[in-house]
């Protein structure tokens, strides 16, 4: 294609043309379309699209996240004439019953982070830096409780210890010979829920702080021994304090995640008459609903989400933490002698109550017809899969919908999450940093908070989103998008950037280098990604529970509706399910097939 | 006309000027080298060349067209270069066939001429065995080699090597340095390399661009910066040297304090007075006895320090005027620690510098 006069590719002749036209604007760089020396070169270079896609990218986000916020702020100071005021805001302190909704969930919340940093401490010790037998099996099991659902989790426990039906409490009573009064656990109770929300959040907690002794150099800990300390002092003078920004970071995690929950509180606090602040808002929804005041009960829980977020950001951040990310020779190993028979009944019975116990409940309530009755062969039955899968006519809906909506979810929010990390990881634009914000945002924002926001966003006329699959899908993006791009983006760190620039001076653009080099190398990151979105997709319940209509229904509402109307077998079933394609997902995302030949090296 | 000229190129972040009003013309086949210590702005003007990095001021000029200035640049991909990276770069989930083939097929060229003019460069490079490896099942040096392999491949019009040889051990470094010079010879692109190592540089270049803290020392044949350094820099980075410091008195002597005056065979003199003569190593010779007749370029002092290395002897002196010079002597001149010794400085070996 010497000359667009002369090739027989008209569409060439259209793109050469608009590079001509291109490189006219710059002054000095015309001759360079035009030498002929350069042909080779012509075909080569085609416009690179980072900065409309930046621009593309930048609006995309800000409609994602900023939209609902700003809704969410002009229903909370305006009145229904649309003239501001700030009466909805006083209702917060005025109304006792949202006063006492707000002051039960920071007292749930701040109990759920010291249990949880009390109980996942220990484990994270034990695991991380002594020699007890089965650590990497523990590990994967507390990851595993990640996958549970906490709202899963909660009607687990009320199966297992509701003071009339729960098994637990079934079992105790035939033991002791007692009558029905008699209860030895009420989960329907405020140390209930406490113990319900700490079992799915103490793994922040572990997560964080078992990286950071994996981390603490075993030089820092010979060093005190060298000086005389002994293995007890060690730990208490220097290990500890290594590890305490990471208890406390993950600390605050778990608080953010019991705070801002909605299906647990909903489904044990509310049967037992109070309120959290995620409940109350969702009670403003339900008729007849009173959108001002949800919108100004949402600003108090982002608020402190985000002053929690903010808390955890500096923690992490501070310089003493930093000295963590240097490891120098294997950890220590502390030998556990005689002790290890109580660490390993210290590490089953957390295992049971967070994994075993709820999920033998879902199995045995799945395969029964009724919770109390005793299981024997006689006794089982698939009468709860039939009904679930064949007669019940909205799961299938159900069914089809999430899994839609997961795949549609994890598919946009990866690529979005790529395209924004490779542009803030590179500096590829002016201002990437400010993407990179945006696409953090919304892990401040509580899923009940954006969709309170989204709903007031998008359900009025000019959109008419509500009841249709859009409006979930947008709040869905939002809500998983920071899960995509802090996974991609720390990715990013391990491949070179020479990779890529060594791909762009040979003379590939941006966009070609990134599909063929950078997103080859994250592969295993991005399904990663995939996989962490798509798993959070299809448990969604906060935001989901006031966007979905009878058209619309997702799995995890169903679960919600089935509660209320106490048809545990049901749950089951879609608990078992949903818990099946989970571990189905985490499963095949280990067992890819790594790149042929060479794991990604960083360029040595 | 030069091939490739920088024009008062400038880069600067923030506050902080890393290139300076650079001001640099590469002949066509050339091979140039920029040599200087970490953070002097050496590898900033490498990827200013490159397109990376976008100039504050000034412009670059490949071939009379404008590649880069602070208004418009051309993207890296448009400005067929190639470059050799300290990592390497090889893209390890690519075979070294593919990861050589890469640039020809953005090129869009045709499959039979792949295989040629890959197998071509492979057979240049001596990695013909290794096409269908991964870059993780190669050694550092075949690693090296792929790289260049796949910077030649796409015949550019202009190499860049940014510090190729820093991550290999000091046996294949020696023998990769010499490669790079035999491979420049038979394809004889115009090349800028980018190093710290003066033996790497005198080793491979035509030119030398000295480069400290973002601005051009000096820029000559190797020859030329060892022989003839214009600063105390340049004297000082290359090859290492002693430096006097004193007034200028007379035509070409210098008066370093303490009675030492040095006749200084080559170089400038500052205009108000103050000149440094720098002195290699080798070029004092030491002895025992005290010299006769004229006295200047002789001076004393006593031996601080003295190591058998067994090519040579390594000597500390500490002059009567205080300072401390370093000689390299003979093996056969030993002289114990503690005791003086007196050192000829031979005017045709003292260069006098006036910055």
């Amino acid at each position: 294609m010497s000359s667009p006069a002369t090739s027989p590719y008209p569409w060439a002749d259209r793109r050469l043309i608009r590079r001509r036209r291109i490189k006219l604007r710059g002054d000095q760089v015309t001759i360079a379309a035009l030498s002929p020396d350069t042909a080779n070169r012509r075909h080569l270079g085609r416009f690179d699209l980072s900065t409309p896609l930046f621009v593309l990218l930048a609006v995309v986000l800000c409609v994602l996240v900023l939209l609902p916020l700003f809704w969410l702020g002009y229903y909370a100071l305006t009145n229904k004439a649309g003239s501001p005021t700030l009466a909805n805001l006083a209702r917060l302190f005025t109304d006792a019953t949202i006063r006492r909704a707000f002051l039960i969930s920071l007292g749930m919340a701040g109990c759920v982070g010291v249990f949880s940093c009390l109980v996942a401490t220990p484990l994270a010790w034990l695991v991380a830096r002594t020699d007890m037998p089965g650590q990497r099996l523990v590990r994967s099991l507390v990851t595993a409780s990640f996958v549970t659902p906490p709202f899963l989790g909660a009607i687990a426990w009320a199966m297992l210890a509701a003071p009339n039906s729960g098994i637990l409490n079934n079992i105790y009573r035939w033991a002791f010979g007692l009558d029905q009064s008699q209860a030895l656990f009420n989960i329907y109770t405020f140390t209930g829920l406490v113990f319900a929300v700490t079992c799915y959040s103490f793994p922040f907690v572990f997560t964080l702080v078992a990286n950071a002794f994996d981390k603490v150099p075993s030089d820092l800990e010979e060093a005190s021994a060298i000086l005389g300390g002994k293995p007890g002092t060690t730990l208490r003078r220097v290990t500890l304090p290594m590890v305490l920004p990471a208890m406390l970071a993950g600390s605050l995690v778990a608080i953010v995640q019991a705070f801002t929950m909605f299906g647990s509180p909903a489904i044990l606090a509310l049967p037992a008459g109070f309120h959290v602040l995620t409940t109350k808002i969702w009670s403003f929804f339900q008729f007849p609903p009173r959108l001002d005041l949800a919108a100004a009960s949402a600003v108090p829980l982002l608020v402190v989400t985000m002053l929690l977020l903010w808390g955890q950001r500096w923690l992490l951040g501070r310089r003493g933490y930093t000295v963590l990310g240097g490891k120098s020779g294997t950890p220590r190993r502390v030998k556990l002698g005689n002790w290890k028979w109580l660490a390993g009944a210290y590490v089953l019975f957390i295992l049971c109550v967070t994994i075993l116990f709820p999920y033998l409940a879902l199995l045995k309530v799945a395969l029964t017809h009724n919770i109390s009755e005793p299981l024997s062969w006689s006794s089982l039955t698939l009468h709860n899969f039939n009904f679930v899968l064949f007669e019940f006519s909205s799961t299938r809906l159900a069914i089809w919908n999430t899994l839609i909506l997961g795949l549609a979810t994890a598919t946009i929010a990866t690529g979005i999450a790529l395209v924004v990390s490779y542009l803030v990881a590179r500096r590829a634009v002016p201002g990437a940093s400010l993407l990179g914000m945006l696409a953090t945002a919304p892990i401040a924002i509580p899923g009940i908070v954006l969709g309170v926001g989204l709903f007031l966003a998008y359900a009025n006329p000019t959109f008419g989103l509500y009841g249709t699959l859009w409006i979930l899908l947008i709040a869905f993006l939002t809500i998983e998008l920071p899960a995509g791009y802090q996974q991609l983006s720390s990715a990013f760190h391990g491949v070179h950037p020479e990779l890529e620039e060594a791909s762009r001076i040979l003379g590939a653009t941006r966009l070609k280098t990134l599909w063929q080099i950078t997103a080859p190398l994250l592969r295993t990151s991005l399904i990663a990604a995939w996989c962490f979105v798509f798993i959070g997709t299809i448990r969604e319940l906060s935001a989901t529970v006031l966007l979905t209509t009878a058209q619309t229904k997702l799995v995890s509402v169903i679960i919600y509706d089935l509660n209320e109307s106490g048809d545990y077998g049901a749950i089951s079933v879609l608990g078992i399910l949903l818990l099946v394609v989970s571990f189905t997902v985490v499963f095949i995302a280990n067992k890819v097939p790594v790149l042929g030949g060479a794991a990604p090296r960083s360029g040595s | 006309m030069a091939f490739v000229e920088l024009d008062k190129l400038t880069k600067r972040y923030g506050k902080l000027t890393v290139v300076n009003a650079v001001d640099l013309a590469i002949e066509k086949g050339k091979l140039v080298c920029l040599l200087g210590p970490s953070g002097c702005g050496k590898t900033t003007t490498l990827r200013l060349v490159a397109g990376f990095v976008q100039p504050s001021d000034g412009q670059i000029r490949v071939g009379g067209r404008v590649v880069s200035s602070p208004h418009a640049s051309e993207p890296p991909e448009a400005r067929n270069m190639s470059m050799i990276f300290q990592s390497y770069a090889l893209w390890p989930h690519m075979t070294v066939f593919e990861n050589i083939a890469y640039g020809l097929r953005l090129r869009r060229m045709g499959k039979a001429d792949i295989q040629a003019k890959t197998g071509r460069i492979l057979q240049a490079t001596k990695l013909e065995s290794l096409a269908e490896r991964y870059p993780g099942e190669l050694s550092g040096g075949q690693q090296q080699r792929v790289s260049l392999a796949r910077a030649l491949v796409i015949e550019p019009e202009t190499l860049l090597l940014d510090e190729p040889l820093s991550n290999l051990d000091a046996n294949l470094r020696e023998e990769m340095r010499f490669e790079i010079r035999r491979l420049h010879d038979e394809f004889r692109y115009t090349t800028v390399y980018v190093t710290h190592d003066q033996t790497e540089a005198m080793t491979a270049a035509d030119v030398i661009v000295v480069m400290n803290q973002g601005n051009v020392e000096q820029a000559g044949s190797p020859e030329d910066i060892y022989e003839r350094p214009r600063s105390e820099f340049v004297a000082q980075f290359i090859g290492g040297t002693n430096i006097f410091k004193g007034k200028r008195v007379g035509t070409d002597t210098v008066d370093c304090g303490n009675g030492l005056l040095l006749r200084c065979g080559s170089g400038d003199y500052a205009a108000n007075g103050q000149t440094a003569v720098s002195v290699r190593h080798h070029d004092l010779h030491l002895t025992n006895e005290k010299p006769k007749g004229d006295p200047s370029n002789w001076a004393t002092g006593k031996v601080v320090r003295q190591v058998y290395l067994g090519s040579h002897r390594d000597y500390l002196v500490n002059l009567s005027g205080g300072e401390t010079v370093r000689a390299i002597a003979p093996v056969d001149v030993a002289v114990p620690e503690n005791q003086q010794i007196w050192l000829h400085c031979p005017p045709d070996r003292c260069r006098a510098l006036a910055h």
